[in-house]
């Protein structure tokens, strides 16, 4: 239905436009490269007025625009330097570059309509570690088509790592391995942040690989709900783990803080002019920010390696046919783990460098919702593809942060009590309350829309739409005869 | 174990809650052989096939390749130990193409570990450009020249018989395992298909255990022919004899056409 | 064909050492556990018994909610995420319509019966209709799709419906006023009953008697268990298998309507989250006895009941209700991989 109106559409501007001499003809004969740059300086012009007419005009609005040209227009794809293709590397450059600056303009962009100023540097935090969260569950999701429903506990295994070896929590026990900004008699294991970081992501896989062990040969469904099991069993740990056998493991409900923060040390700061310890710099969030862009860069390295591999390619077969590929050698166990721990292994560390961001690792942040909120960015973002699942990160994390509060406050102040518009309701209406039933509104709408997401993968896209051959090896070692059981 | 044996299944038998698809068949596949399973409908043939790559693990009996005892192994190391297998029906991986299918099937030879390929070491680099070398070889040889990047389901039912053939073929099986690969095949791309199975022996070295229903495959090629009813074997031997075999002919068309003929 | 037969195949396969742990472990852990209920009874048996009714109760509920699970499972293979949430805005529905009908804990007894069945009624009659029009949204677009669609949709109707709770009644906890008279009924061998405790029999009773004359009798029902086996002979037999999984998803909306109902006068408050945490302990029940087989999601929900109510009442070395959850899902976990079939499901030849 919707072609047919977007169909509908076109002929009628074509119509319109024909009145003054431009058919539709007459425009295709024009080369890609004009037609590219009017449909860009139109749009672009289209936003600009509007960014002026709404009242929330910066002069940043022309210098966005600009770039925002040149992505479009320029021919990059096609660029070689000595017969290597450079051409693919511009946007993602481009893209890094405007992230990486942000700090510097961030604060100097206009005001958007409806979702108000561009994103603080916390959040901007926020969406990076999430990013690299995304990117791990998309290992487990997106490459090895596993429904994990409880990523969760990755996060606070990762959380919970950094609030033992970096705080007080062990306090009759004092290990000093690099860590800054301790003051002396400090009591607890410390170890620097970016050890801590490794240690996190390596316990985290072997969390994973042992909750894989019985639960990766489970089909589907119950793969799905017993993830969610452990998930939520990490959960009551965490809130419980202050009196296990008598001992403090996780501090139960207050959780472990403060934790430690991320730094080079004092000669560093003298020589490299890299900051001392984090948490006392003075551009706090910007240094945690640009640390995480590294560990999203990290993330997307190894997640495009490992997708281009023998090992993506053993994903790929799963998802199509499980039963043919283990016929065609591939491991099943073992090529699901791998994607579980890889998966795991990132969430630990994202989790870790939340946990030393926060100042703690604190159970109320691992509940299952968060799961779904992971989940839900891979599967709006795109399963399967980098810059979709990150772009969903960050979307979502922004949702979460300040966007709905933003677009409450609008929706508030134009229809609410007192509302410049009209008024719609009487109360003012809540609109971050209603998160988690908003993330369930978007995962219902992509699945029945957009399965594969926003900036899918067209490999899954395919296997959308085309269908793929779903039997599992669970249900024929439980009994069931293959379907085509006819000789 | 006789010497000679490849493939040996002792009492094999699978049963489904009260059915008995396969019942205590003894069978055996000589190195370098060709050996036919025939048999009508229903008789279980490809119950067997899936218990000899370990996709079904048998109610009781064993399976023994090159002298190893397989009983209620995954179906991978079915696979690394040297037992490739087609389908009755084409499963082939329908969205990788060609190529992607066939590497697939190189998974269990290849070597690199997942560290290697993140840092894409000289070594993984160099794997993986053989590994696509062997893989178009391995197309061309099964008739699927310059189809390296189609995809699987673009592809004609016949090329598709064969690219499963090619993957097949990619895990260096000492034994492949050809589930009804002519059907749906006109005569003479059945008679080319004739051919290519003896090549298979000829050049690539590799036994092969067919199921078939068409009878000029089953005798052009064969060196001995196994023929299950109801899950027993009822004959076996030298295609001659089986095309005379009373019970056989029985097996296929009921009493009438043995009184009759 | 010389073959020397392989001496292994001649003598009778002997069980491996490994097949005989795990009933050994079963054993083991069973023995713990009986012990340790003998213990606690002995320290207590008056205690022990207003526990075990706890947790009969508790068992009530969650055979109501698991055999709406159980339903769906059985004909779709699909958890139906969210029919938890439904079971929560049952308990809503039955609070609202309690006090529409101006029940309180002062009505004559009349009025009170009158009350408590028309609000079983509508409780039953939305839950059902909203589980109809769940399926119609979520589920069915989705029947084509990989498997994991629906259970994602599943999911994300879930969150809606505890947002619209929240949107109804807001975020905390939403008490359902007393309205059960207090007297005892009657006392049999030194243990009283109060209405408290008699009307989880009042009401599970009649509405297990009817649902199985639903499945067993009736032509819908029959409709039911047919499509539940094998969906195309269904459909070649003529049955009208979207109607049928409609019919379903209506009578396990009512069934955790009725559950709804059960749990706003037995235990008097609802929360937006409940229906998540109950559903998914009322799923653990049904996996435990058996998905997609009735009576064992019953027996299920009643051994789920008891360990709950066991391990939050009961003093002598008991976990505590800090870990009931963490209990459930070992338990789900435990079945899922050793023995999914369940207590009283069977490993049929055509799968699940």
């Amino acid at each position: 239905m919707w072609r047919s109106v977007r169909g509908a559409i076109s002929r009628a501007w074509w119509a319109v436009l024909g009145l003054v001499g431009l058919t539709h003809e007459r425009w295709l004969g024009y080369s890609r490269l004009t037609r590219r740059t009017v449909k860009a300086v139109v749009w672009i012009g289209i936003g600009l007025l509007l960014v002026w007419g709404l009242g929330v005009w910066a002069n940043s609005a022309i210098l966005a625009a600009a770039v925002l040209l040149l992505l479009i227009v320029v021919p990059y794809q096609n660029w070689t330097v000595r017969g290597r293709r450079v051409g693919k590397w511009v946007l993602p450059g481009a893209v890094l570059l405007i992230g990486v600056t942000y700090p510097f303009y961030g604060t100097h962009m206009p005001e958007l309509p409806i979702f108000g100023p561009f994103p603080q540097m916390s959040t901007m935090v926020a969406m990076m570690i999430f990013s690299v969260m995304a990117l791990g569950l998309n290992f487990v999701v997106g490459y090895a088509g596993l429904l994990d429903l409880g990523y969760v506990a990755f996060y606070a295994v990762g959380a919970y790592t950094a609030g033992w070896f970096a705080s007080n929590q062990f306090a009759n026990r004092n290990v000093d391995f690099g860590a800054v900004g301790l003051l002396k008699g400090t009591t607890g294991i410390h170890f620097s942040i970016w050890l801590v970081l490794i240690i996190a992501g390596a316990l985290t896989a072997l969390a994973g690989i042992l909750i894989g062990l019985p639960t990766l040969r489970l089909r589907g469904d119950y793969l799905a709900i017993v993830t969610l099991g452990f998930g939520e069993i990490v959960h009551q740990v965490a809130q419980n783990g202050d009196s296990l056998a008598g001992f403090n493991i996780t501090n139960g409900t207050g959780g472990i803080t403060p934790i430690d923060g991320p730094g080079f040390g004092n000669w560093a700061r003298a020589h490299l002019h890299l900051p001392a310890n984090y948490l006392t710099a003075t551009n706090l969030d910007n240094v945690f920010f640009w640390t995480a862009v590294i560990l999203v860069l990290i993330t997307v390295f190894v997640s495009a390696r490992l997708r281009d591999s023998r090992l993506g390619r053993a994903w790929v077969a799963i998802r199509e046919d499980e039963i043919a590929a283990a016929a065609m050698g591939v491991p099943l166990m073992r090529t699901k783990t791998w994607a579980y721990a890889t998966g795991a292994f990132f969430g630990g560390v994202a989790g870790a460098y939340y946990a030393s961001y926060k100042g703690g690792a604190f159970p109320d942040d691992f509940f299952f919702q968060i799961s779904v909120f992971i989940l839900a960015m891979v599967i709006l973002g795109g399963m399967g593809n980098i810059w979709g699942v990150i772009f969903g990160a960050c979307f979502l994390t922004y949702l979460n942060q300040e966007g709905l509060s933003n677009v409450g406050a609008w929706l508030n102040g134009h229809f609410g009590p007192g509302g410049d518009v009209v008024q719609v309701w009487h109360k003012t209406l809540d609109v971050p309350l209603y998160e988690f039933g908003i993330y369930g509104v978007i995962l219902v709408v992509t699945m029945l829309f957009r399965p594969e997401g926003l900036i899918p993968s067209s490999r899954r896209a395919a296997e959308f739409h085309e269908g793929v051959h779903e039997e599992y090896l669970y249900d024929v070692e439980h009994g069931a005869p293959i379907y085509e059981e006819a000789t | 174990m006789s010497d000679d044996a490849l493939l040996e299944t002792q009492r094999l038998r699978k049963e489904f809650g009260g059915l008995v698809a396969v019942d205590d068949v003894d069978f055996t596949v000589p190195e370098g052989a060709i050996v036919s399973l025939i048999g009508p409908n229903g008789a279980g043939k490809t119950t067997f096939f899936n218990m000899l790559t370990g996709v079904y693990k048998p109610t009781s009996g064993f399976v023994f390749f090159g002298g190893e005892n397989l009983t209620g192994k995954p179906p991978h190391t079915f696979t690394h130990r040297g037992i490739g297998r087609t389908f009755q029906n084409i499963r082939l991986f329908q969205n990788m193409t060609a190529l992607e299918n066939v590497l697939v099937g190189m998974h269990v030879r290849l070597k690199g570990n997942a560290f290697q390929t993140i840092l894409r070491t000289p070594k993984a680099k160099h794997e993986e450009s053989a590994a696509r070398e062997r893989g178009r070889e391995l197309l061309e040889f099964s008739g699927l020249r310059r189809k390296d990047d189609e995809i699987g389901r673009n592809l004609s039912y016949g090329d598709q018989r064969r690219l499963e053939v090619a993957r097949a073929l990619a895990t260096q099986p000492k034994l492949l395992l050809l589930d009804e690969p002519t059907a749906g095949m006109n005569p003479q791309e059945t008679a080319e298909f004739t051919d290519f199975v003896a090549k298979l022996r000829s050049e690539q070295g590799v036994a092969v255990l067919l199921i078939e229903h068409d009878m000029r495959v089953v005798m052009g090629v064969s060196d001995r022919v196994t023929v299950l009813d109801y899950g027993e074997k009822i004959a076996e031997g030298e295609p001659k004899e089986i095309q005379k075999n009373e019970r056989v002919i029985e097996a296929y068309l009921g009493k009438a056409a043995v009184t009759s003929s | 064909m010389a073959t020397t037969v392989h001496p292994e195949a001649l003598a009778k396969p002997a069980r491996p050492l490994g097949a005989y742990v795990m009933p050994v472990l079963a054993a083991i852990l069973v023995g713990l556990l009986v012990f340790w209920l003998i213990v606690n009874f002995v320290k207590g048996p008056a205690y022990f018994t207003d526990i075990a009714f706890i947790g009969l109760t508790n068992g009530a509920v969650y055979a109501l909610v698991a055999l709406g699970y159980t339903l769906v499972y059985g004909i779709l293979e699909l958890i139906n995420f969210a029919h938890g949430d439904v079971f929560m805005l049952g308990a809503l529905f039955s609070a609202s319509m309690l006090s529409v009908f101006g029940v309180t804990a002062k009505s004559s007894n009349g009025a009170l019966a009158v009350g408590i069945v028309g609000s079983l009624l509508v409780a039953m009659a939305a839950c059902g209709f909203l589980n109809v029009a769940i399926e119609r949204i979520a589920y069915r677009p989705l029947r084509g799709a990989p498997r994991l669609a629906p259970l994602i949709t599943a999911i994300g109707m879930s969150f809606i419906l505890q947002d619209v709770a929240i949107a109804w009644k807001g975020p905390g906890y939403i008490s359902v006023p007393e309205v059960l008279p207090t007297g005892d009924v009657f006392s049999v061998g030194g243990v009283t009953y109060t209405w408290e405790k008699l009307i989880v029999f009042v009401i599970t009773v009649p509405v297990l008697l009817a649902l199985m004359w639903l499945v067993q009798k009736t032509r819908q029902g029959k409709a039911m268990r047919a499509t539940a086996q094998d969906r195309d002979a269904a459909a070649m037999m003529g049955i009208d298998v979207n109607r049928t999984i409609s019919f379903t998803f209506l009578i396990a909306g009512a069934l955790a309507g009725a559950g709804g109902l059960l749990y706003a006068l037995y235990f008097g408050q609802v929360h937006y989250d409940t229906g998540f945490t109950l559903g998914l302990i009322a799923f653990t029940a049904a996996v435990l006895g058996g998905i997609g087989n009735l009576p064992g999601a019953v027996l299920g929900a009643l051994v789920i009941g008891f360990i709950q109510a066991f391990n939050e009442g009961l003093t002598w070395h008991s976990p505590g209700s800090d870990w009931t959850q963490s209990i459930v899902f070992s338990i789900l976990i435990l079945i899922l991989v050793f023995r999914p079939e369940g207590l009283l499901g069977e490993r049929t030849p055509e799968g699940n």
